[in-house]
């Protein structure tokens, strides 16, 4: 197993804090379960095999709604407000004003909640209604997912997901092997071998089953991924009971893979199964900005409560006057008085805060959402993927990332490795035929494989041979091509060539090696216990392998003996360069041209192995494989130790016949992206699991490091080995350049990262890892990967975003402030767990520097007006109370107040969030220093909302005492009539909501359709509510104060020359700063929108704006690094030389990682890797177990 | 089915739209025009405003006809002679004509009808006319609801029971000025609003089972001679009902009965004689009461804001408009970017 599996199982008493739930979880299952399969008689009851991820279901949908939407205080806020409404007297506005908008606002969440969850109903059903072939009354029947039970057999077959946690029986494979691919569950490249127990192995058909039944003993269903504990008893009670563990284990959520079909008993089902238990509810994530609006709904309730107080005391001064006023009642002063004029007041003003507000937010959000998801440049074809945004509660988020941290397999990488280029002797092949095809093609290179003259093409087809024999594939001839078996969802791993041949290998490097020798006419057919047969242009070459020296991480590399058909015994070997080097015989050749290849190979990131031979004696060889080779393997102490030894032996004397370089393929746009990214000011961080080799080598392929960049490599396994290094790397830096970018990359490896998170080495480790302008971690586990997020996260107060696709991202998902999932293979787990899933890392750029700096600046727009808007009519009722005696008299009718939210302001926001476009989605991708503006938080923050509170103040008092003023002589007709409060409430509240309209407006720099209907629309809306209202007494009752309101305000001259001078008075000022502000302090969003105008490309510009900034420090840092590291060995890749190596050689490297050695193959599984080809003989056909 | 997204204008946001940029030389013309538009205007409405004539007169503390010693506000502050007639003098004269429609209005500060528990008392549907109980009768018109016996008050209420009762005769020489009590609420509420109960053509009746509110001296049929005007119909009464906006108000009180030859063409140039029945005691709480003549434009009464609030926006739009009209001539020879640092 690879050490990512281990760290999962980590013991607690670890320094790796174990996550939360696994005490309770693991606590309530310790019972076992017993279960019977082919038993028809025994009635089992164990959990269906469905699972449900929806929120609500009918019955519970009303009670769990109101709980959520009243455990926001917001709601309660407004729930208090409706109650105090109820005391009688209290209310300035009627009991049910506060009433009808909330229930109003709560049907519109509950509306978007039902479509919501109706959406995961629907998901769920997707996969609960996949087809599985189930064992029942003696045959196989096709049935659903949820039909399944625990205990049946079902027939999984390849390129289909196990229904349920499955214990292997049998499988087409010999010994009842098979291979499954678990990158859903951690996100590794290499297959997996499980393998059912001896017992089982022969069940082969329909009849062996039906004479199969017993029953299955195991612990009751847990989280853990890697743990199975069960014994497994045949033919009843009276069996005998064998051990299952977790190699028999086909967990839910793998991939049956390279296996014709397999038989398993199901264990455990839906949400029992060990996916499932695993997959915690996401954590309820809140957006920076939402946390800010919630501060600022709490400073408004401040406000609210201060300004209500002030305005009792009021009341309490003004009653207290020494005057009678015998027009009205006698009101109650003292203690009681007091209190109910705050409840009056506080319900006068409890507006300030919009109530809208959130449900408008959702809204915005859920919609934004759409956009997301509808986006076509976020869909990728191949795979029917588009984005999809599991929460809409972050699109604002995506928008203020300053770091990324990444998985590497199958997030940069697809995941899928092709062979690129090779030197041979000491030339290089492949280089041309790169441009247009992406895999390996060479005219000259064919030329002397199929026509072989000088000595050159003789190494050629050692070469070749060496692809083709040396290595633990296993072929298979798949009779026909059925579509139905063989899903065809990834075409590339079942490469049919003529003699449809397919390749099983838990190593793709392994795999892509021996494809290319087939493309090159090495067509490696057959494979018997004791032969490999190569088809070698055209006619069949045996080999006999002797031995197979295995692969291991520390041996880094692999060599057979075989006996080739001219009866000469050799060694074949691949493996790293410098373990090669080491063994090359002296006289072997081309040793510094195929080094300087590898140079150039690693540069471009491709993984690279060298390939040498030898020839041995017979009789040296014989004594070795009886002396030796015999001991060491029939050792019982570390037998692995003597292996490695006597392999030792006779890997010596090769002879170096070149390289090959092996392309782990890149997604689409990888290095363009990290580019773009890089210029948003995102630092990326690469979090992987895999080798330190492999994620280098990444790296520069994506142009993550590139040459210039010194490395920082710490490989350190001591708590003070960690320290000292950081502390010495950090001198190197110096400390005026800490925390900024330097051209240095640091690449850190778990065991490092374990010491380097202790509390008191984690700020110095910080402060070396914001100092370098790329970070690489490599074999991290999955906690780890959440630590460092949470480490950055907390540290940093920086907006953090994780990108992943395996399970083993999942807790840095749900630790980052927005998760993002690669998508497009079903169910993955990383997607589920995701706030955002999309289906290439490309679409990342459109994600944050369209979709998150829109809707950043939308929301900030949307949520800056929805309070200015509150305010700007609301506090027109506090400056009215200075002139009523602080009576809590409203100037408006109760009911337009209440509707100023739902129906004349509620447009302007939507639009302002739906539709608002800063500069165009091209120029946003096209000058990512436009990011900046999101992602520093200029356009909203405590700053930018108290100067909004400050103007909506200010226009609140020009809209009251403007039209003040306007009826001070009440004479407001020609025929000498006069108004009233209400008139003059209603001229205001008219010029309110054009003013507020027209603000919407002002702050809209795109005006689509949406923001004219929303503008106009509400502005004639409320013309249309007034005219109608007012004619609603007394047919109906309510409103008499409205009766004839309209048909008096609009006949008033006085009303008009307002309606034309007031608004565009009162936003003259806003209208003036926006205009002054584009003159003198132009910022690069309006140059470019100027540009955008005329149609000039706006590169310039932003050019010389990033210059400014950039120039200074690039200066600075040359002078600093540009003698050191990896830039000299770039230029001048011949002389790679001790004197050039880095200053401090226990920083760098313990090994130098130039030249690109990386290799991925199943280490210490349950089948190694010279049993496995003992077992296999592709000669015989395989059983359809049917 | 494939699941790639639809094409439309809407979901990929390509919707059409209009890019407004509020730059200097974009927006400098506005401002020109609306200054062009807005200083004619104004001074339009400040000329109209300066030619309505305006009398006011402040007759809070008249002396009393009947007793010259006495000040009428000091006889209402007296409980005891509230029964007592008191009656004042205003003598007024004017040197220019009031020509055209005149309107007679009483003012009064410091008196606040729209504190809240003032407007809230009052029972509309009593007043549309429909008949209600004890009962039935608006709670919002407590105290001012119902006698101790369960009588109801017509009109029940705060507003209506300090319903202001002093009356004005205005006389020129020896003949009365006809003032009309009509046409001075809104129609819409004289229509809609304010209806006796039935039956109505015969209002003693119509509010037999009534009383009237604590401190009227009239009962509400009898506040005119008119029927059309008597009742909840009472133009007075509707005007005083709606709720003014400030402590600082003015209500019509009558207009100019412009049918005789006489004041066809309005007031001419003259000494005139106001005799107010001093009845409503403003005193207690500080309040003034001002008697009122004025003439209207087509704009309604007196008032300098208008025209001064357009002149002085137009007059800062026409300074800042040839400010951003330089600045941009001036702009066009340098571009400058700042980088928001």
């Amino acid at each position: 197993m690879e050490e990512v599996e281990l760290d999962f199982q980590m013991p607690s008493n670890s320094v790796v804090p174990q996550s939360g739930s696994s005490d309770s979880s693991s606590q309530e299952n310790l019972g076992t379960r017993t279960l019977h399969f082919n038993c028809p008689n025994v009635e089992q009851s164990f959990e269906r095999n469905r699972i449900s991820t929806g929120k609500y279901n009918f019955a519970t949908f009303i009670p769990l709604f109101l709980f959520e939407q009243f455990r926001k205080a917001f709601n309660i806020f407004f729930l208090i407000i409706c109650i105090l409404q109820q005391i009688p007297g209290v209310s300035p506005t009627g009991r049910y004003t506060t009433i009808v908008p909330l229930t109003f606002i709560l049907l519109v969440a509950a509306i978007k909640e039902i479509i919501e969850d109706y959406k995961r109903h629907r998901a769920d059903d997707a996969v609960n209604n996949r087809l599985i072939e189930v064992f029942r009354e003696g045959k196989f029947t096709e049935l659903r997912w949820t039909q399944v039970i625990v205990g049946d057999i079902v027939k999984v077959v390849n390129g289909n997901f196990f229904p349920g946690d499955l214990v292997l029986l049998s499988s087409s494979e010999p010994q009842a092997m098979c291979y499954i691919e678990t990158s859903n569950l951690d996100g590794e490249t290499n297959l997996k071998i499980r393998q059912g127990i001896p017992a089982t192995t022969g069940l082969q058909c329909s009849e062996d089953l039906n004479s199969l039944s017993g029953s299955i003993e195991c612990e009751g269903p847990n989280r853990h991924l890697y743990d199975f504990c069960g014994n497994i008893k045949l033919g009843g009670d009276s069996g005998r009971s064998i051990p299952l563990g977790p190699d028999q284990m086909l967990l839910r959520g793998a991939m049956l893979r390279n296996t014709q079909w397999i038989y398993g008993v199901v264990v455990y089902t839906g949400h029992e199964s060990k996916l499932m238990k695993n997959a915690k509810r996401a954590p309820l994530k809140m957006s920076n900005l939402d946390r800010t609006t919630n501060m600022q709904i709490w400073f408004l309730m401040v406000i609210l409560i201060i300004i209500s107080l002030a305005s009792a005391i009021g009341s309490e001064v003004w009653k207290k006057m020494p005057v009678d006023r015998w027009y009205i009642d006698d009101i109650g002063s003292g203690a009681r008085g007091f209190f109910m004029e705050l409840l009056t007041f506080i319900i006068l003003y409890n507006n300030l805060v919009p109530i809208s507000l959130l449900v408008t937010l959702e809204l915005v959000k859920a919609i934004q959402a759409v956009f997301i998801n509808c986006d076509l440049d976020m869909y990728y074809e191949p795979s029917d993927t588009p984005a999809m945004a599991r929460t809409s509660n972050l699109n604002e988020e995506l928008g203020q990332v300053k770091y990324i941290f990444s998985d590497k397999t199958g997030t940069l990488t697809q995941n899928y490795m092709e062979f690129k280029k090779c030197s041979i002797a000491g030339v290089k092949y492949g280089e041309t035929a790169n441009q247009n095809g992406d895999t390996f093609s060479d005219e000259d290179f064919l030329e002397r494989v199929h026509n072989p003259k000088v000595d050159q093409d003789d190494y050629v087809r050692k070469f070749i041979t060496i692809m083709s024999v040396c290595h633990t594939v296993v072929p298979e001839h798949v009779k026909k091509l059925n579509s139905n078996s063989i899903s065809n969802r990834d075409e590339t791993d079942f490469d049919l060539d003529m003699d449809n041949i397919q390749y099983q290998s838990s190593s793709p490097d392994e795999a892509a090696i021996v494809k290319a020798a087939r493309k090159m006419g090495f067509i490696f057919s057959i494979r018997t216990p004791t032969h490999v047969t190569v088809k070698a242009l055209g006619k069949d070459e045996s080999y006999e392998i002797l031995n197979v020296l295995e692969f291991s991480s520390t041996r880094k590399r692999m060599s057979v003996i075989v006996r080739c058909p001219d009866g000469v015994i050799r060694l074949l070997c691949k493996g790293a360069d410098n373990v090669i080097c080491e063994r090359l015989s002296p006289d072997s050749h081309f040793q510094l041209e195929t080094e300087n290849h590898l140079r150039e190979f690693a540069r471009e990131g491709l993984r690279t192995l060298c390939f040498a031979q030898t020839e041995l004696d017979e009789d040296a060889y014989m004594e070795w494989n009886k002396g030796a080779f015999y001991k060491a393997s029939t050792a019982v102490i570390d037998r692995e130790g003597q292996l490695e030894a006597a392999y030792d032996l006779v890997e010596k004397n090769l002879d170096l016949i070149g390289a090959s370089a092996i392309e782990d393929k890149l997604q689409d746009g990888v290095p363009e992206t990290i580019a773009t990214l890089a210029k948003a000011d995102i630092k990326i961080w690469v979090l992987t699991g895999d080798k330190q080799e492999t994620a280098i080598n990444i790296a520069y392929s994506c142009k993550l490091i590139t040459e210039k960049m010194s490395l920082i490599i710490l490989n350190e396994t001591t708590l003070d080995g960690v320290r000292e290094t950081i502390m010495e790397a950090l001198n190197e830096i110096g400390s005026e350049f800490l925390r900024q970018e330097n051209d240095v990359a640091l690449i850190v490896s778990g065991m490092t990262l374990k010491h380097a998170l202790c509390a008191d080495v984690q700020s110095s480790f910080l402060d070396l890892a914001l100092s370098c302008k790329a970070v690489v971690c490599c074999r991290v586990s999955p906690i780890q990967k959440a630590e460092i997020v949470d480490l950055v996260k907390h540290r940093c107060k920086a907006i953090t975003l994780a990108i992943g696709d395996g399970a083993n991202d999942v807790s840095m998902i749900q630790a980052a402030h927005v998760g993002v999932g690669i998508s497009g293979h079903e169910g993955l787990q990383a997607a589920n767990s995701s706030d955002y899933s999309i289906a290439q890392f490309a679409y990342l750029q459109k994600l944050l520097l369209v979709h998150g700096a829109w809707n950043y600046n939308r929301l900030a727009k949307c949520i800056l007006f929805s309070f200015y808007k509150n305010i700007c009519l609301y506090l027109i009722e506090l400056w009215f109370a200075f002139f009523n005696g602080f009576s809590g008299q409203i100037l408006f009718d109760r009911w337009t107040i209440s509707f100023y939210n739902m129906f004349f302001t509620s447009l302007p926001p939507l639009s302002l969030g739906l539709f608002e476009r800063t500069c165009s989605s091209e120029n946003m991708m096209k000058y990512p220093q436009l990011y900046s503006i999101s992602q520093r938080a200029v356009k909203y923050n405590a700053g930018v909302f108290w100067k909004m509170f400050a103007n909506s103040t200010v226009h609140s008092l020009l809209l009251f005492f403007l039209p003040t003023f306007l009826l001070w002589q009440d004479v407001a007709f020609s025929d000498g009539k006069v108004g009233g409060y209400l008139f003059l409430g209603n001229f205001v509240y008219t010029y309110v909501v054009i003013t507020v309209c027209l603000k919407a407006g002002m702050e809209s720099a795109t005006w689509t359709i949406f923001t004219h209907l929303s503008v106009w629309g509400s502005i004639i809306v409320w013309f249309a509510f007034f005219g109608a209202y007012s004619h609603f007494f007394p047919v109906i009752p309510i409103g008499a104060e409205m009766l004839g309101q309209a048909d008096n305000v609009l006949a008033s001259p006085l009303f008009w020359f307002g309606l034309i001078l007031l608004p565009p008075a009162v936003l003259f000022r806003d209208l003036l700063w926006k205009v002054f502000r584009r003159r003198f302090r132009k910022s690069v969003v309006e140059e470019v929108q100027e540009m955008e105008m005329e149609h000039i490309d706006p590169t310039n510009t932003i050019m010389q704006a990033a210059k400014q900034s950039l120039s200074e420090k690039a200066h600075l840092l040359k002078n600093m690094f540009g003698v050191s590291g990896r830039s000299v060995a770039g230029d001048i890749p011949l002389e790679i030389s001790e004197e050039h190596r880095p200053i401090s050689s226990s920083v760098r490297s313990l090994q130098d990682p130039n030249l690109g050695f990386a290799f991925s193959q199943e280490e210490g599984g349950v089948v190694s890797q010279s049993d496995l080809i003992r077992q296999y003989n592709s000669e015989r056909s395989k059983p359809e177990g049917n | 089915m494939s699941r790639k997204p639809e094409n439309t204008a809407f979901k990929q946001q390509r919707i059409p739209a209009w890019h407004p940029l509020l730059t200097a030389k974009s927006v400098f013309p506005t401002f020109l025009v609306v200054s062009v538009a807005f200083i004619p205007i104004g001074v339009v409405l400040l000329v109209n405003s300066q030619n309505i004539i305006e009398i006011m007169h402040d007759y809070t503390d008249c002396t009393s006809v009947e007793d010259n010693s006495v000040l009428c506000s000091s006889v209402r502050l007296n409980q005891s002679r509230m029964e007592e007639t008191c009656t004042c003098q205003i003598n007024v004269s004017f040197d220019t004509s009031m020509s055209g429609d005149v309107f007679m209005y009483y003012g009064l500060t410091n008196f606040f009808q729209n504190h809240r528990r003032y407007v809230k008392s009052r029972d509309d549907n009593q007043l549309i006319g429909q008949h209600v109980t004890q009962s039935t009768v608006s709670s919002e018109c407590l105290p001012f609801a119902y006698l101790p016996n369960g009588t109801v008050f017509a009109p029940c209420g705060a507003i209506a029971n300090s319903l202001f009762n002093d009356s004005f005769t205005m006389i020129r020489d020896t003949t009365v000025v006809p003032f009309l009590q009509t046409g001075i609420a809104w129609p819409t509420d004289y229509s809609q609003k304010f209806n006796n109960p039935s039956p109505v053509n015969d209002l003693s009746q119509a509010f037999s089972s009534y009383i009237r509110p604590l401190f009227w001296q009239r009962n509400v049929e009898d506040l005119d001679t008119v029927t059309s005007n008597s009742g909840y119909q009472n133009e007075g009464l509707i005007v005083w009902m709606r709720a003014a906006a400030f402590s600082h108000f003015r209500k019509p009180y009558g207009r100019l009965d412009r049918s005789s030859s006489e004041f066809e063409n309005g007031l001419s140039v003259g000494n005139y004689i106001i005799n107010v029945s001093y009845n409503y005691p403003v005193t207690a709480f500080g309040g003034h009461k001002r008697f009122i003549l004025s003439t209207t434009n087509w704009m309604g009464g007196k008032n300098n804001f208008l025209g001064i609030a357009y002149i002085t926006f137009g007059c800062v739009c026409m300074c800042i408009g040839v400010l951003l009209c330089c600045l941009h001539y001036h702009a066009r020879k340098r571009h400058v970017v700042h980088v928001d640092k």
